[in-house]
């Protein structure tokens, strides 16, 4: 499960057309905490994000989708 | 056991375990490195490993040549049901062996039904076309991403890979250049002969054409035919001397700003289809990419303004924040989450939605004489 995470995010910036660079700036204007090597290890697999920071992520991503015409598709992992 | 062979700055080292082949490649695959990565895939090959993994975390740059070494490696070992694994490019590694699937692809599409069409322009095309780049480069073993290349060299390798590509899939191309702004200055990075880089100078000197329009103004710009063309009047004709008829620039960007442009050439008129725009396009977009992951162009004055831009929507989003943990007695995760659920459900950006939160949270009739906003 939380593999499967992982993978989607950095998976879908790269279908978003986001360079790792944009995906901080646009992450770091909803609020995002963490730095650029953190949030690339994030993307990279290699650090585990917390529900809030990945879905913070997740939304920066899924804003660029829909800015690109396509179904926002991660899922939050907040409960609403 | 191990084995190592050196080119300059290229390495390739192969780890047998049992029957499990690992390579491990560094540094950059161009021209002569390219036969070293063939022999020892090769190498490896020829001792009928039951498994194969090609590990690009440390490579800077692989260039066509290299890309098509893997291609040969990856259909001998289909050959005896062995899958190539390819397992960490760096970042434009992966943009490179993107484009190349996307090239691959175009380039088997047009030759189904138009086999028999394609004429004499083929000897580009002979060396990539008959290896099966398959989906086996997916998305799914290409996971770690390595920091952001900003050397120009490799930048410029990268924008000549990307001409070449283009030039052999798309269908009216006679040639194709990069033009890109460097220190506010637009010129040639990559051109596929000399009659093309002087097409782009002329446009330079002149300051229009649909190199230069497209570079500037951020939209391609289509020249069906130079014989009827009226938009450039000082460039048209020095085009047609040289033997150009249409002219398809497609603007390349760096973090959503122009910053140059990828020019497809004919020597024919009209000869760029609907879907020749659409590959064309799709090749700028990729390009697009790498020059973002490099920042290429970008100013640092660009780069203060999104980044005060950042800074402000930031100070929005955390003002509606605030309301949300005063209304609703919650941490500031939840009143993230709040306002997250609220954008969804509304269909606004979050950005938007904090914006109207903010502004509905201001109530005059409580503010002593000096609130503002």
């Amino acid at each position: 499960m939380k593999e499967a995470s992982l993978d989607v995010l950095g998976m879908y910036c790269q279908e978003a057309g986001l360079s790792h660079g944009e995906l901080w700036l646009r992450y770091f204007e909803l609020g995002g905490m963490s730095a650029g090597f953190e949030l690339e290890g994030i993307l990279c697999g290699v650090l585990a994000p917390s529900a809030y920071d990945h879905d913070i992520i997740a939304l920066a991503i899924n804003e660029r989708l829909v800015e690109l015409g396509v179904q926002p598709a991660i899922p939050y992992l907040l409960e609403p | 056991m191990s084995m190592t062979r050196e080119a300059p700055e290229f390495e390739a080292v192969t780890h047998f375990e049992g029957s499990e082949a690992t390579i491990v490649l560094s540094g950059s695959v161009e021209n002569a490195a390219a036969f070293a990565l063939s022999a020892t895939l090769d190498a490896a090959i020829d001792r009928h490993p039951t498994s194969m993994v090609l590990d690009l975390a440390k490579l800077e740059f692989m260039g066509a040549a290299g890309l098509v070494a893997i291609a040969n490696a990856e259909s001998r070992l289909a050959a005896s049901d062995v899958v190539l694994r390819v397992q960490s490019p760096s970042s434009l590694v992966k943009r490179l062996l993107a484009i190349m699937e996307q090239a691959e692809t175009a380039r088997r599409e047009r030759s189904l039904p138009e086999h028999a069409h394609l004429g004499p322009e083929q000897q580009v095309e002979a060396t990539w076309s008959s290896q099966r780049f398959s989906s086996s480069l997916g998305t799914k073993d290409l996971r770690r991403v390595t920091a952001m290349p900003a050397d120009p060299d490799v930048i410029d390798g990268a924008l000549r890979l990307v001409v070449e590509l283009a030039q052999s899939s798309i269908a009216g191309a006679d040639g194709v250049s990069v033009s890109l702004m460097r220190n506010g200055v637009l010129s040639t990075v990559a051109a596929s002969d000399q009659t093309i880089m002087a097409m782009d100078v002329d446009q330079y000197t002149t300051g229009e054409g649909p190199c230069v329009d497209a570079s500037f103004k951020g939209h391609w710009f289509h020249a069906e035919s130079l014989d009827t063309e009226v938009r450039w009047p000082m460039f048209t004709p020095r085009a047609r001397t040289l033997g150009i008829k249409a002219i398809l620039s497609s603007p390349l960007r760096a973090l959503e700003e122009p910053v140059g442009a990828l020019n497809i050439y004919s020597r024919e008129a009209e000869s760029f289809e609907v879907k020749d725009q659409e590959l064309a396009a799709l090749f700028a977009e990729k390009a697009s990419l790498i020059l973002s992951d490099a920042r290429a162009g970008v100013s640092d004055t660009q780069m203060a303004l999104r980044f005060q831009g950042a800074l402000r929507s930031r100070e929005v989003v955390s003002l509606a924040r605030g309301v949300i943990m005063e209304r609703e007695g919650v941490n500031a995760e939840a009143a993230f989450n709040t306002l997250l659920r609220q954008s969804l459900s509304q269909g606004v950006p979050l950005g938007e939605h904090a914006s109207s939160v903010v502004r509905s949270a201001f109530r005059p009739e409580l503010a002593s004489g000096d609130g503002q906003r």
